[in-house]
């Protein structure tokens, strides 16, 4: 499945959040969203699943606008992982995974598959809101595999926000197979190093407008990032021969 | 968050409990001056239990569903009628079309006509007005309490709280100004009173609008479920978010304003209810809405029985009085151990 954006314009009041934006997501490939803090990446993503109604534009996807959607038949193609989620209640993890299906048949074999994957199976009835930042996010992730199919399309805002090296490291990994299966995968990153590594493309936004989109390794080059971050940016080499984005901190 | 047990067996507890509590209300006695004692009622008097009983059952177990269709819609554990002053905005509708009856009884009719209004007229006049002060509250409260366009828990309190204070004083003035034998019987109703002289038609309307309205609750288990999150991922996993608030806030105030209509305000049950079925049963709300409705009726069959054994020289002690006794630690101690927290 594909999502395109069409000229997409998004305002609070006077305030324009995002300002005519035009790309896509496609099939069988990560996407990031990178940029600096409040040039509109959250809104851009929730303007994806049809949260925001945009001022002009439209977000398509099987040839309809995604805020016209009905959000149970939306729920069967698309999920959704924000920044950080809150469940009021006392609701254990398995619980919250199990919420992933609302919408669509119970199916328990692929809630305890999403919850395998995500490593969040010994957590199953602990109360989710007892739990770190980083388990959050490893459950918020697994009830969104549990909603999503093989061809869905998942879109995430800072996943891995919280969580430790190794789990942002495993659901990186984990993004790049789903993408690999055939899942459409968009999600916003802070770490530009790791968004350098796992994703195909890349979109770059400054000033809510995009100022660059395209192939991830050609996007993120330091030149660009510099400019648009303000910190200087460079390529290592490390011992093993890979390439890395870092940046420097001048004294 | 800890639960009892299997939660289809604390359900069954929970029918036990409140079928026992029935059982010991109906054969509470204690006659003005006389001393409590327990038998099986002569029939003379059996049918004015049972009223008593079917009406602690239904304003209680109607409470509570409230409480867990507002706990739900605001995503707030203090969230209750009482607490965000839609039992005192449905009291002020009640009070307000008292007297309104009372100005156009005294006014413009006969006094042979004015007898002639049925007390099922004046319930169904009772139960609407309650209904539009209850819905009206409920929607200034769910209109102010936002910060930045997300409902904030502690603001929906505190407005709530400030809500039922002016409520609270236009009471006061209508109380002022109706005449001296009606004053009585509205003081009583504003402590929450277990009328168990109820009017049959009355109480079949009352049975029937808190049956329809736990049965949608029920239905709504797993919208309400969906909708614990925010509203993004709410409507990410296919919740349709506008057409489940509707229904809760219509059902919530409808079955809040009843149990105003025939009882009068009651403080808390619709608080504590939900949270003692939470921790016996869990937060899936297809089971808790059942959980609590059983509980509240407990707790009010129970605040009724008590009410019936202590006799006071001034009479007998309102259910209101220690439904606020239990309910207002209750609501301290879910603040000060964070259960109060969304």
């Amino acid at each position: 499945m594909k999502l395109v954006i069409e000229q997409l314009r998004i305002q609070y009041g006077s305030i324009i959040a995002i300002d005519d934006i035009s790309c896509a997501a496609s099939r069988g490939k990560v996407t990031v969203v990178v940029g600096p803090n409040a040039v509109g990446k959250s809104t851009l993503l929730r303007a994806c699943i049809g949260a925001v109604r945009p001022a002009t534009g439209r977000v398509v996807l099987e040839g309809r606008a995604v805020h016209e959607w009905r959000a149970a038949a939306l729920a069967s193609r698309l999920a959704y992982v924000p920044q950080q989620s809150t469940v009021a209640g006392g609701f254990t993890v398995r619980e919250v995974v199990e919420l992933g299906r609302y919408a669509l048949p119970p199916d328990r074999s692929h809630i305890d598959r999403a919850m395998g994957t995500m490593e969040v199976r010994e957590l199953a009835e602990r109360s989710f809101n007892h739990l770190s930042h980083g388990q959050q996010q490893r459950v918020t992730l697994a009830r969104a595999l549990a909603q999503s199919s093989d061809d869905g399309i998942l879109i995430l805002d800072e996943p891995m926000s919280g969580m430790d090296l190794d789990h942002m490291l495993r659901s990186m990994r984990l993004l790049r197979r789903l993408a690999e299966g055939g899942a459409t995968i968009l999600l916003a990153v802070h770490d530009l190093d790791a968004a350098a590594h796992f994703a195909d493309d890349a979109w770059l936004l400054q000033g809510g407008r995009l100022a660059l989109a395209g192939p991830a390794r050609e996007v993120l080059k330091p030149g660009r990032l510099t400019e648009t971050f303000g910190v200087r940016f460079d390529e290592v080499v490390t011992g093993s021969g890979e390439l890395h984005l870092v940046p420097v901190f001048d004294p | 968050m800890r639960r009892a047990g299997k939660p289809m067996a604390m359900l069954l507890v929970l029918a036990g409990a409140a079928c026992a509590l029935a059982l010991l209300r109906l054969c509470i006695d204690r006659p003005p001056g006389g001393a409590l004692s327990l038998a099986w009622p002569e029939p003379a008097f059996a049918v004015f239990r049972w009223k008593a009983v079917a009406v602690a059952a239904i304003v209680g177990s109607s409470l509570a569903v409230s409480g867990v269709l507002l706990q739900a819609l605001l995503r707030n554990p203090l969230a209750s009628p009482f607490v965000l002053g839609v039992s005192s905005g449905a009291g002020l509708g009640v009070m307000f079309g008292m007297y309104v009856g009372w100005r156009v009884a005294s006014t413009s009719v006969t006094q042979a006509e004015s007898t002639t209004r049925s007390s099922l007229a004046v319930f169904a006049s009772s139960t609407f007005s309650a209904l539009i002060g209850g819905i009206a509250v409920l929607s200034i409260v769910f209109g102010l309490g936002r910060r930045r366009g997300v409902l904030d828990p502690l603001s929906l309190v505190l407005i709530g709280v400030v809500i039922s204070a002016m409520c609270g004083a236009g009471m006061m003035v209508l109380e002022l100004l109706v005449p001296n034998r009606l004053r009585g019987d509205l003081l009583m109703w504003l402590m929450g009173r277990i009328d168990q002289g109820i009017d049959g038609g009355a109480l079949m309307i009352a049975v029937t609008i808190g049956a329809m309205g736990i049965a949608v609750a029920g239905l709504m288990g797993r919208a309400m479920d969906a909708s614990t999150f925010d509203d993004d991922e709410a409507r990410s996993i296919g919740l349709n978010l506008p057409k489940a608030r509707l229904l809760m806030f219509v059902t919530a105030g409808g079955l809040a304003a009843m149990t105003v209509a025939v009882a009068g305000p009651i403080a808390f049950v619709g608080l504590i209810a939900p949270h003692a079925a939470r921790l016996l049963v869990g937060p899936r709300h297809s089971l808790l809405v059942f959980a609590a409705a059983l509980a509240g009726a407990a707790i009010l069959i129970a605040a009724d029985a008590a009410s019936a054994a202590i006799e006071l020289h001034a009479g007998r002690i309102p259910v209101g009085v220690f439904t606020a006794l239990i309910g207002g630690p209750a609501f301290i101690w879910l603040l000060k151990t964070g259960r109060g927290q969304s």
